[in-house]
Protein backbone atom coordinates (compact mmCIF):
# COMPACT_ATOMS: atom_id res chain seq x y z
CA UNK A 1 0.00 0.00 0.00
CA UNK A 2 2.90 2.35 0.75
CA UNK A 3 4.16 2.15 -2.80
CA UNK A 4 0.68 2.73 -4.16
CA UNK A 5 0.62 5.92 -2.09
CA UNK A 6 4.04 6.91 -3.42
CA UNK A 7 2.69 6.50 -6.95
CA UNK A 8 -0.46 8.41 -5.99
CA UNK A 9 1.60 11.30 -4.58
CA UNK A 10 3.74 11.55 -7.70
CA UNK A 11 0.75 11.34 -10.04
CA UNK A 12 -1.08 14.01 -8.11
CA UNK A 13 2.04 16.19 -8.17
CA UNK A 14 2.21 15.86 -11.95
CA UNK A 15 -1.48 16.68 -12.29
CA UNK A 16 -1.03 19.79 -10.14
CA UNK A 17 1.81 20.92 -12.40
CA UNK A 18 -0.48 20.71 -15.44
CA UNK A 19 -2.62 23.73 -14.66
CA UNK A 20 -4.60 23.50 -17.91
CA UNK A 21 -5.54 19.88 -17.36
CA UNK A 22 -6.34 20.52 -13.72
CA UNK A 23 -8.56 23.47 -14.52
CA UNK A 24 -10.31 21.76 -17.43
CA UNK A 25 -10.96 18.69 -15.30
CA UNK A 26 -11.94 20.17 -11.99
CA UNK A 27 -13.79 23.28 -13.19
CA UNK A 28 -16.63 21.27 -14.75
CA UNK A 29 -18.39 20.11 -11.55
CA UNK A 30 -18.63 23.60 -9.97
CA UNK A 31 -19.91 25.06 -13.25
CA UNK A 32 -22.58 22.37 -13.56
CA UNK A 33 -23.56 22.87 -9.93
CA UNK A 34 -23.97 26.61 -10.36
CA UNK A 35 -25.99 26.03 -13.53
CA UNK A 36 -28.18 23.45 -11.76
CA UNK A 37 -28.85 25.82 -8.89
CA UNK A 38 -29.75 28.67 -11.25
CA UNK A 39 -32.24 26.50 -13.11
CA UNK A 40 -33.60 25.26 -9.77
CA UNK A 41 -34.01 28.85 -8.59
CA UNK A 42 -35.75 29.90 -11.81
CA UNK A 43 -38.07 26.89 -11.60
CA UNK A 44 -39.16 28.11 -8.19
CA UNK A 45 -39.75 31.62 -9.50
CA UNK A 46 -42.07 30.53 -12.33
CA UNK A 47 -45.47 31.68 -11.05
CA UNK A 48 -47.52 28.79 -12.43
CA UNK A 49 -45.06 26.04 -11.69
CA UNK A 50 -45.58 22.96 -13.88
CA UNK A 51 -48.61 21.00 -14.88
CA UNK A 52 -48.40 17.22 -14.99
CA UNK A 53 -50.97 17.16 -17.79
CA UNK A 54 -52.71 14.26 -16.17
CA UNK A 55 -49.62 12.02 -16.09
CA UNK A 56 -49.32 10.07 -12.86
CA UNK A 57 -46.54 11.31 -10.60
CA UNK A 58 -44.01 9.11 -8.84
CA UNK A 59 -45.12 8.48 -5.26
CA UNK A 60 -42.46 10.70 -3.70
CA UNK A 61 -43.68 13.69 -5.71
CA UNK A 62 -47.35 13.19 -4.94
CA UNK A 63 -48.98 16.03 -3.07
CA UNK A 64 -46.51 18.73 -4.09
CA UNK A 65 -47.76 22.07 -5.33
CA UNK A 66 -47.04 23.02 -8.92
CA UNK A 67 -44.11 25.31 -7.93
CA UNK A 68 -42.73 22.68 -5.58
CA UNK A 69 -43.13 20.13 -8.34
CA UNK A 70 -41.22 22.31 -10.82
CA UNK A 71 -38.28 22.57 -8.47
CA UNK A 72 -38.45 18.93 -7.43
CA UNK A 73 -38.36 17.66 -11.05
CA UNK A 74 -35.48 19.99 -11.96
CA UNK A 75 -33.61 19.15 -8.77
CA UNK A 76 -34.04 15.39 -9.18
CA UNK A 77 -32.75 15.49 -12.74
CA UNK A 78 -29.69 17.48 -11.77
CA UNK A 79 -29.08 15.36 -8.68
CA UNK A 80 -28.27 12.36 -10.89
CA UNK A 81 -25.51 14.36 -12.59
CA UNK A 82 -23.46 13.93 -9.43
CA UNK A 83 -23.42 10.19 -10.14
CA UNK A 84 -22.15 10.84 -13.68
CA UNK A 85 -19.40 13.32 -12.89
CA UNK A 86 -17.02 10.91 -11.10
CA UNK A 87 -17.22 8.63 -14.11
CA UNK A 88 -16.24 11.33 -16.56
CA UNK A 89 -13.86 13.54 -14.59
CA UNK A 90 -11.13 10.92 -13.99
CA UNK A 91 -11.21 9.64 -17.56
CA UNK A 92 -8.69 12.22 -18.81
CA UNK A 93 -6.28 11.55 -15.96
CA UNK A 94 -6.71 7.78 -15.99
CA UNK A 95 -6.36 7.50 -19.74
CA UNK A 96 -2.84 8.93 -19.48
CA UNK A 97 -1.98 6.59 -16.62
CA UNK A 98 -0.02 4.10 -18.68
CA UNK A 99 -0.06 5.72 -22.12
CA UNK A 100 1.67 8.77 -20.63
CA UNK A 101 4.41 6.60 -19.14
CA UNK A 102 4.84 4.86 -22.47
CA UNK A 103 5.07 8.17 -24.31
CA UNK A 104 7.65 9.64 -21.93
CA UNK A 105 9.56 6.34 -21.90
CA UNK A 106 9.45 6.30 -18.13
CA UNK A 107 7.84 2.88 -17.85
CA UNK A 108 11.03 0.84 -18.12
CA UNK A 109 12.87 2.45 -15.19
CA UNK A 110 9.61 2.37 -13.26
CA UNK A 111 9.09 -1.36 -13.85
CA UNK A 112 12.73 -1.97 -12.95
CA UNK A 113 11.92 -0.94 -9.38
CA UNK A 114 10.51 -3.53 -6.96
CA UNK A 115 6.94 -2.30 -7.45
CA UNK A 116 4.17 -4.79 -8.03
CA UNK A 117 1.73 -4.27 -10.88
CA UNK A 118 -1.18 -4.09 -8.43
CA UNK A 119 0.61 -1.33 -6.44
CA UNK A 120 1.36 0.66 -9.57
CA UNK A 121 -2.18 0.42 -10.91
CA UNK A 122 -3.78 1.13 -7.53
CA UNK A 123 -1.66 4.27 -7.14
CA UNK A 124 -2.55 5.46 -10.61
CA UNK A 125 -6.24 4.64 -10.14
CA UNK A 126 -6.36 6.52 -6.83
CA UNK A 127 -4.73 9.55 -8.44
CA UNK A 128 -7.54 9.70 -10.96
CA UNK A 129 -10.29 8.72 -8.52
CA UNK A 130 -9.66 10.77 -5.39
CA UNK A 131 -9.72 14.30 -6.87
CA UNK A 132 -12.84 13.58 -8.88
CA UNK A 133 -14.70 12.05 -5.95
CA UNK A 134 -13.67 14.88 -3.64
CA UNK A 135 -14.72 17.63 -6.05
CA UNK A 136 -17.97 15.83 -6.81
CA UNK A 137 -18.83 15.45 -3.14
CA UNK A 138 -17.97 19.09 -2.49
CA UNK A 139 -20.20 20.19 -5.37
CA UNK A 140 -22.98 17.84 -4.25
CA UNK A 141 -22.83 19.42 -0.81
CA UNK A 142 -23.01 22.87 -2.40
CA UNK A 143 -25.97 21.69 -4.47
CA UNK A 144 -27.81 20.47 -1.37
CA UNK A 145 -27.10 23.70 0.48
CA UNK A 146 -28.36 25.64 -2.53
CA UNK A 147 -31.60 23.73 -2.96
CA UNK A 148 -32.21 23.89 0.78
CA UNK A 149 -31.78 27.65 0.68
CA UNK A 150 -33.73 28.35 -2.51
CA UNK A 151 -36.49 25.73 -2.36
CA UNK A 152 -39.97 27.25 -2.25
CA UNK A 153 -40.72 25.00 0.72
CA UNK A 154 -38.55 22.67 2.84
CA UNK A 155 -40.46 19.69 1.35
CA UNK A 156 -38.68 20.17 -2.02
CA UNK A 157 -35.17 19.63 -0.74
CA UNK A 158 -36.46 16.60 1.14
CA UNK A 159 -37.63 14.80 -2.01
CA UNK A 160 -34.36 15.53 -3.86
CA UNK A 161 -31.62 14.91 -1.30
CA UNK A 162 -33.14 11.77 0.16
CA UNK A 163 -31.20 9.35 2.37
CA UNK A 164 -31.17 7.00 -0.62
CA UNK A 165 -29.60 9.69 -2.83
CA UNK A 166 -26.96 10.37 -0.18
CA UNK A 167 -26.24 6.67 0.16
CA UNK A 168 -25.81 6.23 -3.60
CA UNK A 169 -23.63 9.35 -3.71
CA UNK A 170 -21.39 8.34 -0.84
CA UNK A 171 -21.15 4.59 -1.38
CA UNK A 172 -22.09 3.61 -4.93
CA UNK A 173 -20.70 6.59 -6.81
CA UNK A 174 -17.03 6.13 -5.72
CA UNK A 175 -17.28 2.43 -6.56
CA UNK A 176 -18.71 3.19 -10.00
CA UNK A 177 -15.93 5.69 -10.51
CA UNK A 178 -13.34 3.09 -9.46
CA UNK A 179 -14.73 0.63 -12.01
CA UNK A 180 -14.51 3.32 -14.67
CA UNK A 181 -10.93 4.14 -13.76
CA UNK A 182 -9.94 0.47 -13.72
CA UNK A 183 -11.45 -0.07 -17.17
CA UNK A 184 -9.66 2.98 -18.53
CA UNK A 185 -6.37 1.80 -17.02
CA UNK A 186 -6.86 -1.61 -18.66
CA UNK A 187 -7.33 0.00 -22.05
CA UNK A 188 -4.59 2.56 -21.37
CA UNK A 189 -2.07 -0.24 -20.87
CA UNK A 190 -3.00 -1.83 -24.18
CA UNK A 191 -3.20 1.15 -26.54
CA UNK A 192 -0.95 4.03 -27.49
CA UNK A 193 -3.60 6.72 -27.76
CA UNK A 194 -5.21 8.09 -24.60
CA UNK A 195 -8.38 9.00 -26.53
CA UNK A 196 -9.12 5.33 -27.07
CA UNK A 197 -8.91 4.75 -23.34
CA UNK A 198 -11.19 7.70 -22.62
CA UNK A 199 -13.94 6.24 -24.78
CA UNK A 200 -14.31 3.36 -22.36
CA UNK A 201 -15.80 5.61 -19.73
CA UNK A 202 -18.76 6.19 -22.03
CA UNK A 203 -19.85 2.60 -21.36
CA UNK A 204 -20.53 3.46 -17.75
CA UNK A 205 -23.07 6.12 -18.67
CA UNK A 206 -25.59 3.37 -19.29
CA UNK A 207 -26.25 2.36 -15.66
CA UNK A 208 -26.29 6.01 -14.58
CA UNK A 209 -28.82 6.87 -17.27
CA UNK A 210 -30.83 3.92 -16.03
CA UNK A 211 -30.90 5.57 -12.60
CA UNK A 212 -32.00 8.88 -14.11
CA UNK A 213 -34.87 7.51 -16.18
CA UNK A 214 -35.86 5.02 -13.52
CA UNK A 215 -36.25 7.87 -11.07
CA UNK A 216 -38.17 10.08 -13.47
CA UNK A 217 -40.67 7.39 -14.32
CA UNK A 218 -41.02 6.36 -10.72
CA UNK A 219 -39.95 2.80 -11.55
CA UNK A 220 -36.89 3.20 -9.39
CA UNK A 221 -36.68 4.63 -5.92
CA UNK A 222 -33.25 5.54 -4.65
CA UNK A 223 -33.50 4.32 -1.10
CA UNK A 224 -30.86 3.06 1.30
CA UNK A 225 -31.46 -0.68 0.68
CA UNK A 226 -31.16 -0.07 -3.05
CA UNK A 227 -27.88 1.80 -2.50
CA UNK A 228 -26.48 -0.95 -0.27
CA UNK A 229 -27.39 -3.78 -2.63
CA UNK A 230 -25.97 -1.69 -5.49
CA UNK A 231 -22.81 -1.12 -3.47
CA UNK A 232 -22.32 -4.86 -3.02
CA UNK A 233 -22.69 -5.48 -6.74
CA UNK A 234 -20.44 -2.55 -7.62
CA UNK A 235 -17.79 -3.55 -5.07
CA UNK A 236 -17.68 -7.00 -6.63
CA UNK A 237 -17.41 -5.47 -10.11
CA UNK A 238 -14.69 -3.10 -8.89
CA UNK A 239 -12.67 -6.00 -7.46
CA UNK A 240 -13.02 -7.92 -10.71
CA UNK A 241 -12.05 -4.84 -12.73
CA UNK A 242 -8.96 -4.19 -10.58
CA UNK A 243 -7.94 -7.83 -10.74
CA UNK A 244 -8.48 -7.80 -14.49
CA UNK A 245 -6.41 -4.63 -14.83
CA UNK A 246 -3.54 -6.30 -12.95
CA UNK A 247 -3.79 -9.56 -14.88
CA UNK A 248 -4.00 -7.86 -18.26
CA UNK A 249 -1.07 -5.55 -17.57
CA UNK A 250 1.51 -7.37 -19.66
CA UNK A 251 4.82 -5.89 -18.49
CA UNK A 252 6.88 -7.65 -21.13
CA UNK A 253 4.61 -6.83 -24.04
CA UNK A 254 4.48 -3.18 -23.01
CA UNK A 255 8.27 -2.96 -22.82
CA UNK A 256 9.16 -4.96 -25.89
CA UNK A 257 6.37 -4.26 -28.36
CA UNK A 258 5.58 -0.62 -27.77
CA UNK A 259 7.67 1.85 -29.75
CA UNK B 1 36.44 -14.48 -6.99
CA UNK B 2 32.66 -14.55 -6.46
CA UNK B 3 30.44 -14.00 -9.48
CA UNK B 4 28.08 -11.03 -9.29
CA UNK B 5 26.28 -12.13 -12.44
CA UNK B 6 26.15 -15.65 -13.73
CA UNK B 7 24.11 -16.82 -16.69
CA UNK B 8 23.69 -20.35 -17.96
CA UNK B 9 22.38 -20.94 -21.48
CA UNK B 10 20.28 -17.81 -21.21
CA UNK B 11 18.00 -17.58 -24.22
CA UNK B 12 15.18 -15.31 -25.27
CA UNK B 13 12.96 -15.54 -28.31
CA UNK B 14 10.23 -13.21 -29.53
CA UNK B 15 7.56 -14.93 -31.59
CA UNK B 16 10.03 -17.56 -32.73
CA UNK B 17 12.79 -15.03 -33.49
CA UNK B 18 15.86 -15.63 -31.37
CA UNK B 19 17.10 -12.41 -29.74
CA UNK B 20 19.58 -13.93 -27.29
CA UNK B 21 20.92 -17.44 -27.72
CA UNK B 22 22.58 -19.65 -25.18
CA UNK B 23 24.42 -16.94 -23.27
CA UNK B 24 26.65 -18.32 -20.53
CA UNK B 25 28.88 -15.84 -18.74
CA UNK B 26 30.27 -15.31 -15.28
CA UNK B 27 31.03 -11.76 -14.23
CA UNK B 28 33.25 -11.22 -11.21
CA UNK B 29 32.17 -8.94 -8.38
CA UNK B 30 33.61 -5.47 -8.64
CA UNK B 31 34.46 -5.70 -12.32
CA UNK B 32 33.33 -3.68 -15.31
CA UNK B 33 31.93 -5.99 -17.96
CA UNK B 34 31.64 -4.55 -21.45
CA UNK B 35 28.94 -5.96 -23.67
CA UNK B 36 29.60 -4.97 -27.26
CA UNK B 37 27.57 -5.64 -30.32
CA UNK B 38 25.84 -3.94 -33.22
CA UNK B 39 22.31 -2.51 -33.09
CA UNK B 40 19.74 -5.27 -32.73
CA UNK B 41 22.33 -7.73 -31.42
CA UNK B 42 20.25 -8.46 -28.30
CA UNK B 43 22.19 -6.34 -25.82
CA UNK B 44 19.16 -4.50 -24.43
CA UNK B 45 17.18 -7.75 -24.28
CA UNK B 46 19.99 -9.26 -22.22
CA UNK B 47 20.03 -6.30 -19.85
CA UNK B 48 16.26 -6.46 -19.50
CA UNK B 49 16.42 -10.15 -18.65
CA UNK B 50 19.16 -9.66 -16.07
CA UNK B 51 17.26 -6.76 -14.49
CA UNK B 52 14.15 -8.97 -14.20
CA UNK B 53 12.19 -6.80 -16.61
CA UNK B 54 11.51 -9.63 -19.01
CA UNK B 55 11.75 -13.37 -18.46
CA UNK B 56 14.12 -15.63 -20.34
CA UNK B 57 12.64 -18.25 -22.65
CA UNK B 58 15.26 -20.73 -21.49
CA UNK B 59 18.32 -20.87 -19.28
CA UNK B 60 18.98 -19.38 -15.88
CA UNK B 61 20.74 -16.46 -14.28
CA UNK B 62 21.79 -15.31 -10.86
CA UNK B 63 22.32 -11.61 -10.24
CA UNK B 64 23.73 -10.32 -6.96
CA UNK B 65 22.93 -13.68 -5.41
CA UNK B 66 19.28 -13.68 -6.48
CA UNK B 67 17.95 -16.20 -8.95
CA UNK B 68 16.15 -14.72 -11.90
CA UNK B 69 12.47 -15.70 -11.97
CA UNK B 70 12.58 -16.91 -8.36
CA UNK B 71 13.37 -13.84 -6.33
CA UNK B 72 12.75 -11.00 -8.76
CA UNK B 73 11.74 -8.37 -6.18
CA UNK B 74 14.99 -8.88 -4.25
CA UNK B 75 16.91 -8.94 -7.51
CA UNK B 76 15.40 -5.59 -8.54
CA UNK B 77 16.40 -4.12 -5.17
CA UNK B 78 19.98 -5.23 -5.79
CA UNK B 79 20.43 -3.76 -9.23
CA UNK B 80 20.36 -0.29 -10.71
CA UNK B 81 19.59 0.27 -14.35
CA UNK B 82 20.28 3.07 -16.75
CA UNK B 83 17.92 2.38 -19.61
CA UNK B 84 18.53 3.21 -23.28
CA UNK B 85 16.41 6.33 -22.90
CA UNK B 86 16.78 8.27 -19.62
CA UNK B 87 13.01 8.05 -19.02
CA UNK B 88 12.50 11.01 -16.70
CA UNK B 89 9.37 12.94 -15.81
CA UNK B 90 9.87 16.24 -17.60
CA UNK B 91 7.42 18.26 -15.51
CA UNK B 92 8.96 17.20 -12.23
CA UNK B 93 12.17 18.69 -10.87
CA UNK B 94 15.40 16.72 -10.60
CA UNK B 95 14.80 16.30 -6.88
CA UNK B 96 11.19 15.18 -7.33
CA UNK B 97 12.21 12.64 -9.98
CA UNK B 98 14.85 11.12 -7.73
CA UNK B 99 12.71 11.19 -4.60
CA UNK B 100 9.95 9.27 -6.37
CA UNK B 101 12.30 6.47 -7.37
CA UNK B 102 14.08 6.44 -4.01
CA UNK B 103 10.72 5.82 -2.32
CA UNK B 104 9.87 3.07 -4.84
CA UNK B 105 13.15 1.42 -3.86
CA UNK B 106 11.85 1.30 -0.27
CA UNK B 107 14.00 4.09 1.15
CA UNK B 108 12.41 5.95 4.04
CA UNK B 109 11.59 9.62 3.47
CA UNK B 110 14.63 10.74 5.46
CA UNK B 111 17.01 8.32 3.76
CA UNK B 112 15.56 9.17 0.35
CA UNK B 113 16.14 12.88 0.95
CA UNK B 114 19.71 12.18 2.06
CA UNK B 115 20.52 10.01 -0.96
CA UNK B 116 18.88 12.39 -3.40
CA UNK B 117 20.91 15.32 -2.09
CA UNK B 118 24.09 13.24 -2.12
CA UNK B 119 23.80 12.19 -5.76
CA UNK B 120 22.58 15.57 -6.96
CA UNK B 121 25.75 17.08 -5.50
CA UNK B 122 27.98 14.25 -6.71
CA UNK B 123 26.76 14.54 -10.29
CA UNK B 124 26.91 18.35 -10.23
CA UNK B 125 23.17 18.82 -10.58
CA UNK B 126 22.66 20.50 -7.21
CA UNK B 127 22.27 24.01 -8.61
CA UNK B 128 19.45 22.81 -10.88
CA UNK B 129 17.79 20.54 -8.32
CA UNK B 130 14.44 22.34 -8.34
CA UNK B 131 14.22 22.98 -12.08
CA UNK B 132 11.89 20.91 -14.25
CA UNK B 133 13.82 18.12 -15.92
CA UNK B 134 12.28 19.13 -19.25
CA UNK B 135 14.66 22.11 -19.25
CA UNK B 136 17.78 19.93 -18.83
CA UNK B 137 20.38 19.23 -21.51
CA UNK B 138 20.88 15.67 -22.72
CA UNK B 139 24.03 15.32 -20.61
CA UNK B 140 22.25 16.51 -17.48
CA UNK B 141 19.36 14.12 -18.10
CA UNK B 142 21.79 11.26 -18.50
CA UNK B 143 23.56 12.15 -15.26
CA UNK B 144 20.22 12.34 -13.49
CA UNK B 145 19.26 8.92 -14.84
CA UNK B 146 22.55 7.53 -13.55
CA UNK B 147 21.86 9.09 -10.15
CA UNK B 148 18.44 7.42 -10.17
CA UNK B 149 20.08 4.04 -10.78
CA UNK B 150 22.29 4.53 -7.73
CA UNK B 151 19.88 5.87 -5.11
CA UNK B 152 19.39 2.51 -3.41
CA UNK B 153 23.14 1.74 -3.56
CA UNK B 154 22.86 -1.40 -5.67
CA UNK B 155 25.92 -3.66 -5.86
CA UNK B 156 25.19 -4.36 -9.55
CA UNK B 157 24.63 -1.69 -12.18
CA UNK B 158 23.40 -2.06 -15.74
CA UNK B 159 24.36 0.86 -17.92
CA UNK B 160 22.87 0.71 -21.39
CA UNK B 161 24.80 3.03 -23.72
CA UNK B 162 25.59 5.56 -20.97
CA UNK B 163 27.46 8.02 -23.21
CA UNK B 164 25.40 7.67 -26.39
CA UNK B 165 24.65 11.06 -27.90
CA UNK B 166 26.57 13.04 -25.28
CA UNK B 167 29.07 15.76 -26.09
CA UNK B 168 32.71 14.89 -25.32
CA UNK B 169 32.74 16.77 -22.01
CA UNK B 170 29.56 15.14 -20.71
CA UNK B 171 30.76 11.75 -21.95
CA UNK B 172 34.03 12.25 -20.07
CA UNK B 173 32.12 13.09 -16.86
CA UNK B 174 30.05 9.94 -17.21
CA UNK B 175 33.11 7.78 -17.90
CA UNK B 176 34.91 9.23 -14.88
CA UNK B 177 31.86 8.50 -12.79
CA UNK B 178 31.74 4.90 -14.01
CA UNK B 179 35.42 4.54 -13.13
CA UNK B 180 34.66 5.90 -9.65
CA UNK B 181 31.81 3.41 -9.21
CA UNK B 182 34.19 0.62 -10.13
CA UNK B 183 36.60 1.81 -7.46
CA UNK B 184 33.72 1.62 -4.98
CA UNK B 185 33.56 -2.09 -5.76
CA UNK B 186 30.33 -2.20 -7.73
CA UNK B 187 29.86 -4.60 -10.58
CA UNK B 188 29.03 -2.78 -13.79
CA UNK B 189 27.47 -4.33 -16.86
CA UNK B 190 28.10 -1.81 -19.60
CA UNK B 191 26.68 -1.98 -23.10
CA UNK B 192 28.25 0.42 -25.54
CA UNK B 193 29.09 1.11 -29.17
CA UNK B 194 31.98 3.26 -28.08
CA UNK B 195 34.96 0.93 -28.42
CA UNK B 196 37.65 3.21 -26.98
CA UNK B 197 35.32 3.70 -24.00
CA UNK B 198 35.01 -0.06 -23.52
CA UNK B 199 38.77 -0.41 -23.87
CA UNK B 200 39.30 2.27 -21.23
CA UNK B 201 36.72 1.13 -18.69
CA UNK B 202 36.19 -2.59 -18.99
CA UNK B 203 38.04 -5.42 -17.27
CA UNK B 204 36.36 -8.02 -19.43
CA UNK B 205 34.63 -7.54 -22.76
CA UNK B 206 32.12 -9.78 -24.47
CA UNK B 207 31.47 -9.32 -28.15
CA UNK B 208 27.95 -10.35 -28.84
CA UNK B 209 25.66 -10.72 -31.78
CA UNK B 210 22.63 -12.73 -30.71
CA UNK B 211 25.16 -15.16 -29.23
CA UNK B 212 28.49 -14.71 -27.54
CA UNK B 213 31.22 -14.40 -30.17
CA UNK B 214 34.25 -13.80 -27.97
CA UNK B 215 34.99 -12.87 -24.38
CA UNK B 216 38.13 -11.86 -22.52
CA UNK B 217 40.18 -8.96 -21.29
CA UNK B 218 40.91 -6.38 -23.99
CA UNK B 219 44.50 -7.72 -24.20
CA UNK B 220 43.27 -11.32 -24.52
CA UNK B 221 40.89 -10.35 -27.30
CA UNK B 222 43.68 -8.67 -29.23
CA UNK B 223 46.08 -11.54 -28.70
CA UNK B 224 43.47 -14.06 -29.70
CA UNK B 225 42.81 -12.45 -33.04
CA UNK B 226 46.04 -10.87 -34.14
CA UNK B 227 49.63 -12.09 -34.28
CA UNK B 228 52.06 -10.31 -32.02
CA UNK B 229 54.42 -8.04 -33.86
CA UNK B 230 56.89 -5.20 -33.85
CA UNK B 231 57.25 -2.00 -35.77
CA UNK B 232 60.76 -0.66 -36.41
CA UNK B 233 61.33 2.79 -37.82
CA UNK B 234 64.68 3.34 -39.44
CA UNK B 235 66.55 6.23 -41.01
CA UNK B 236 66.08 5.98 -44.77
CA UNK B 237 64.23 3.41 -46.84
CA UNK B 238 62.97 0.50 -44.80
CA UNK B 239 62.68 -1.92 -47.76
CA UNK B 240 66.55 -2.09 -47.85
CA UNK B 241 66.43 -4.16 -44.63
CA UNK B 242 63.61 -6.56 -45.42
CA UNK B 243 65.98 -9.31 -46.57
CA UNK B 244 68.00 -9.09 -43.35
CA UNK B 245 64.88 -9.64 -41.31
CA UNK B 246 63.51 -12.45 -43.49
CA UNK B 247 66.77 -14.28 -42.82
CA UNK B 248 65.85 -14.55 -39.13
CA UNK B 249 64.11 -17.91 -38.49
CA UNK B 250 61.61 -16.58 -35.95
CA UNK B 251 60.27 -13.77 -38.16
CA UNK B 252 57.13 -14.89 -39.93
CA UNK B 253 56.22 -11.91 -42.03
CA UNK B 254 57.88 -8.59 -42.89
CA UNK B 255 56.47 -5.61 -44.74
CA UNK B 256 58.08 -2.24 -45.44
CA UNK B 257 56.39 1.09 -45.90
CA UNK B 258 58.55 4.24 -46.13
CA UNK B 259 60.72 4.21 -43.03
CA UNK B 260 58.56 1.57 -41.31
CA UNK B 261 59.18 -2.14 -41.02
CA UNK B 262 56.35 -4.28 -39.67
CA UNK B 263 57.22 -7.82 -38.64
CA UNK B 264 55.32 -10.60 -36.95
CA UNK B 265 57.11 -12.69 -34.35
CA UNK B 266 55.77 -15.05 -31.70
CA UNK B 267 57.37 -13.45 -28.68
CA UNK B 268 58.35 -9.84 -29.36
CA UNK B 269 59.73 -9.27 -25.84
CA UNK B 270 62.27 -12.06 -26.31
CA UNK B 271 62.97 -11.57 -29.99
CA UNK B 272 63.22 -7.81 -30.36
CA UNK B 273 66.93 -7.64 -29.21
CA UNK B 274 67.81 -10.11 -32.01
CA UNK B 275 65.81 -8.04 -34.49
CA UNK B 276 67.66 -4.89 -33.46
CA UNK B 277 71.03 -6.72 -33.72
CA UNK B 278 70.27 -8.01 -37.21
CA UNK B 279 69.17 -4.59 -38.43
CA UNK B 280 72.24 -2.91 -36.94
CA UNK B 281 74.50 -5.47 -38.60
CA UNK B 282 72.77 -4.72 -41.88
CA UNK B 283 73.65 -1.06 -41.42
CA UNK B 284 70.29 0.27 -40.26
CA UNK B 285 70.09 3.29 -37.99
CA UNK B 286 67.12 2.62 -35.76
CA UNK B 287 64.86 5.44 -34.68
CA UNK B 288 62.07 3.62 -32.80
CA UNK B 289 61.01 0.08 -31.86
CA UNK B 290 57.40 -0.38 -30.74
CA UNK B 291 54.83 -3.16 -30.57
CA UNK B 292 52.10 -3.38 -33.20
CA UNK B 293 48.94 -2.21 -31.42
CA UNK B 294 45.52 -3.38 -32.50
CA UNK B 295 42.61 -1.33 -31.32
CA UNK B 296 39.50 -2.88 -29.89
CA UNK B 297 37.83 -1.59 -33.02
CA UNK B 298 40.10 -3.88 -35.08
CA UNK B 299 39.05 -6.80 -32.88
CA UNK B 300 35.39 -5.89 -33.10
CA UNK B 301 35.35 -5.38 -36.84
CA UNK B 302 37.19 -8.61 -37.47
CA UNK B 303 34.71 -10.55 -35.35
CA UNK B 304 31.74 -8.84 -36.93
CA UNK B 305 33.03 -9.53 -40.42
CA UNK B 306 33.31 -13.20 -39.55
CA UNK B 307 37.06 -13.14 -40.16
CA UNK B 308 38.00 -14.44 -36.76
CA UNK B 309 39.62 -17.87 -36.43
Amino acid sequence: MTKALVVFEKEWLEIRLQRGLLLATLAVPPLITVFALLVFLLAGLTPGGVSTGGFPLPPDLAGLSSRELAQAIVGKQFSVIFFLLPVFIPSVIASYAIVGEKRERTLEPLLATPIRTSQLLLGKSLAALVPSVVITLACALLFVLGITEWAVTPRVAGVIATPGWWAVLLVDMPLLSLIGVALIVIVSSRVNDPRTAQQVSAVLIVPVLGLLFGQLTGELVLNVPFALVGALVLALCALVALRLATDLFAREAILTRWR
Amino acid sequence: MTAAIETTHLTRTFDGRVAVEDLSVSIAEGSVFGFLGPNGAGKTTTVRMLAALIAPTAGAATVAGHRLGVDDDALRRSVGILTESPGLYDRLSARQNLTYFARLYDLTRAKAAEQVDRYLRMLELWERRDDPVGTFSKGMRQKLAIARALLHEPPVLFLDEPTAGLDPEAARTVRDFVAMLRREGRTIFLTTHNLPEADELCDVIAIFQRRLLRMGTPAQLRAGLFDAGTIVRVAGEARTFVAALRALPFVRDVTADGDRLSLHVDDPDARNPDVVDALTRAGARIRYVEPIRHSLEDVYLRLMSGGAP
